[in-house]
C-alpha cells in the first residue's frame, strides 16, 4: 500500500507541476497542431490519399512530439536540487521509476488525444470500426514508448549532452513500437477486423511489459551513485 | 588541543564509553571522484544526542562528506554505520532515519509549502499528514505562507521550509550544510531556535558552516576538515571560544602548507 502510495505521490506531484508550469504539455501539443497543420499544406489530397499514410504519420507525430516532452522529464527536477532529495528519501527506485512513467503516459495520453483529434479535423480521416482494438494498439504503443523514454531520459539528463543525447539514444530502441504501431493503426483504419492485429498487439505488449520491466530493473543504476 | 595535521585526526572522544555503541560512526571514509580524492581518511563517532560542528575552507570535502553519510554517495572506501546498521545508497531504512538540510533546499518552486510538505511526507510514508504538516509550518514561521507558491517565497522562507521538510519525518540522525547561508537577523533567529530544539538528547546532528560563533555555540563536538581530511577533532569543552578562530587558521594553514 505504502509503495502505491509513494508513486501516487511522484505522479501527482508531476502532474500538478505541469499543470502549473504547462511547460511539456505545450511544447508536445504544439508540435502536434504544428505537424497537422504543415502536413495539410504540404499533401495533395487529389495526388495522395491521407487514409493511406494517415497512420505513419500520426505515430511520427507521436514520437517526436513526445521525445520533447519526455526529454524534459527530469529538469522539471533540476530546480533547487529537488530530485536529490528525492533520492534522499526511502522511495524504492523502481516505485519512483514507475510514477514518472504513470506521469509521462497520462501527458503523452493527452496529447495522442490530440493528434488524434488535429489529424482527423485537417484530413477527415476515418478510424475504422473497432475504436477499442484501436485504442488498444495506441495504449500498448505509448507505454512502451514512455518506458523506454522515461529510462533514457534519467540517462541523457545525467550527460553533459542532455536532451541532444535522447532522439539518439532512444530511437533505434523505438523502432519496433512504430512498425507494429503503424502496422496496426493502418489495418484498423482500413476496416480490416480487429482479429487481423492480434499479432501486433501481443507484440507491443510483450515489448511493453519489457520495457517497463527492464526500466523499473535498471533504474537505480542510472540515478544512483 | 592539538592534532598533527600531517595525520588524520584520531577519535579521542573522552566523554563517552567505547563500550556502548555509537549511533554513528564512520572509518576511513574515502571519496573520489577521478584523480581528486575530496575525502581522505575521515573518521569518528558520535552518540545519541551530540551536535558535532565541522568547520573547513572552501572545498574541504565537507559537503562530500555529508552527501556520503546521507547516502547520496558511496565511498570509495571506508564504512558508515548508523546504530551499526551499514550504509548502503539507497537504502531506504537509512533514509527514514535521516534528515538532510543541503546547500539546496530540495523543494519545488511551483509547488506551495504545504504541498512540498505532503509530497515528501507520502515519501517518507508518514500517516499523520493533515497533524504533522501545519505543525512543521508552525515550527519554522510560516503558517501564514502555506498555499504561496514556493518560489514566491524569499531566501529566508525557503531555507526555514527546506529545514522544516528535513525534519518532517522526525529522523534521528540530521545533517546541515550551511544552514544560516543567505539568512537574515529574524531568519537566523528562528533557524537558532530550530536547531537548539534537535538538542533533546534523542538526535545526532553534523552541522557544517563556516560561521565560527554559530558553530561552537551549539557544538558538543567539533571538527576542523582541510583537503579531505579532520585536521582536528575534539570536544567543545577543550575549546576556547574566544581563541579558536586563531586555532582554526592555524590548521588549515598547516594542512595548506604541507599540500
Amino acid at each position: 500500500m505504502g509503495y502505491l502510495r509513494q508513486i501516487g505521490a511522484i505522479v501527482w506531484k508531476d502532474l500538478v507541476v505541469e499543470l502549473r508550469t504547462r511547460e511539456r504539455v505545450v511544447a508536445m501539443g504544439g508540435f502536434a497542431v504544428l505537424v497537422g497543420v504543415l502536413f495539410n499544406h504540404a499533401i495533395d489530397p487529389t495526388v495522395v490519399d491521407p487514409q493511406a499514410i494517415a497512420s505513419g504519420l500520426i505515430w511520427v507525430t507521436i514520437v517526436f512530439g513526445g521525445l520533447l516532452g519526455l526529454g524534459r522529464t527530469f529538469h522539471l527536477e533540476e530546480e533547487e536540487g529537488a530530485f536529490q532529495g528525492v533520492l534522499l528519501s526511502p522511495i524504492p527506485r523502481d516505485a519512483l521509476y514507475l510514477g514518472k512513467v504513470l506521469a509521462n503516459f497520462l501527458l503523452l495520453s493527452f496529447v495522442t488525444l490530440l493528434v488524434f483529434g488535429v489529424f482527423a479535423l485537417f484530413f477527415g480521416l476515418r478510424f475504422g470500426e473497432h475504436p477499442v482494438a484501436l485504442a488498444g494498439v495506441v495504449f500498448l504503443g505509448i507505454v512502451g514508448f514512455v518506458a523506454i523514454g522515461t529510462l533514457f531520459s534519467a540517462i541523457s539528463f545525467r550527460t553533459s549532452m542532455g536532451e541532444t543525447l535522447l532522439p539518439l539514444l532512444v530511437f533505434p530502441l523505438l523502432i519496433p513500437i512504430v512498425i507494429y504501431g503503424v502496422t496496426a493503426t493502418s489495418s484498423l483504419m482500413a476496416g480490416l477486423p480487429a482479429s487481423e492485429v492480434g499479432g501486433n498487439l501481443r507484440m507491443l505488449g510483450a515489448f511493453a511489459v519489457v520495457a517497463l520491466a527492464a526500466g523499473a530493473g535498471l533504474f537505480r543504476f542510472v540515478v544512483e551513485d | 588541543m592539538e592534532s598533527s595535521p600531517s595525520a588524520p585526526a584520531e577519535d579521542r572522544h573522552p566523554g563517552s564509553s567505547w563500550a556502548a555503541e555509537p549511533v554513528l560512526s564512520a572509518r576511513g571514509l574515502v571519496r573520489e571522484f577521478g584523480p581528486i580524492r575530496a575525502l581522505d581518511g575521515v573518521g569518528f563517532s558520535l552518540d545519541a544526542g551530540q551536535l558535532m560542528t565541522v568547520f573547513g575552507p572552501n572545498g574541504a570535502g565537507k559537503t562530500t562528506l555529508l552527501n556520503v553519510l546521507a547516502g547520496g554517495l558511496k565511498p570509495s572506501k571506508g564504512e558508515v554505520h548508523l546504530r551499526g546498521r551499514p550504509l548502503e545508497t539507497g537504502d531506504p531504512e537509512w533514509h527514514r532515519r535521516i534528515g538532510v538540510l543541503s546547500h539546496q533546499s530540495f523543494l519545488y518552486g511551483h509547488l506551495t509549502p504545504e504541498e512540498n510538505l505532503c509530497f515528501y511526507g507520502r515519501l517518507f510514508e508518514l500517516p499523520d499528514l493533515p497533524r504533522r504538516v501545519p505543525e512543521r509550518l508552525e515550527q519554522v514561521g510560516l503558517a501564514r505562507r502555506a498555499k504561496s507558491r514556493t518560489r514566491t517565497l524569499s531566501r529566508g522562507m525557503r531555507q526555514r521550509l527546506a529545514l522544516a521538510r528535513a525534519l518532517l519525518h522526525d529522523p534521528e540522525f540530521i545533517l546541515l550544510d550551511e544552514p544560516y547561508t543567505g539568512l537574515d537577523a529574524h531568519a537566523a533567529a528562528v533557524l537558532r531556535g530550530v536547531l537548539a530544539s534537535l538538542k533533546d538528547g534523542r538526535r545526532t546532528v553534523i552541522l557544517v558552516t563556516h560561521n565560527i560563533s554559530q558553530g561552537l555555540e551549539l557544538a558538543d563536538r567539533v571538527a576542523i576538515q582541510a583537503r579531505g581530511r579532520f585536521v582536528f577533532l575534539g570536544n567543545r569543552s577543550e575549546l576556547n571560544a574566544g581563541t579558536f578562530e586563531q586555532f582554526y587558521r592555524e590548521k588549515v594553514e598547516k594542512v595548506e602548507e604541507v599540500g
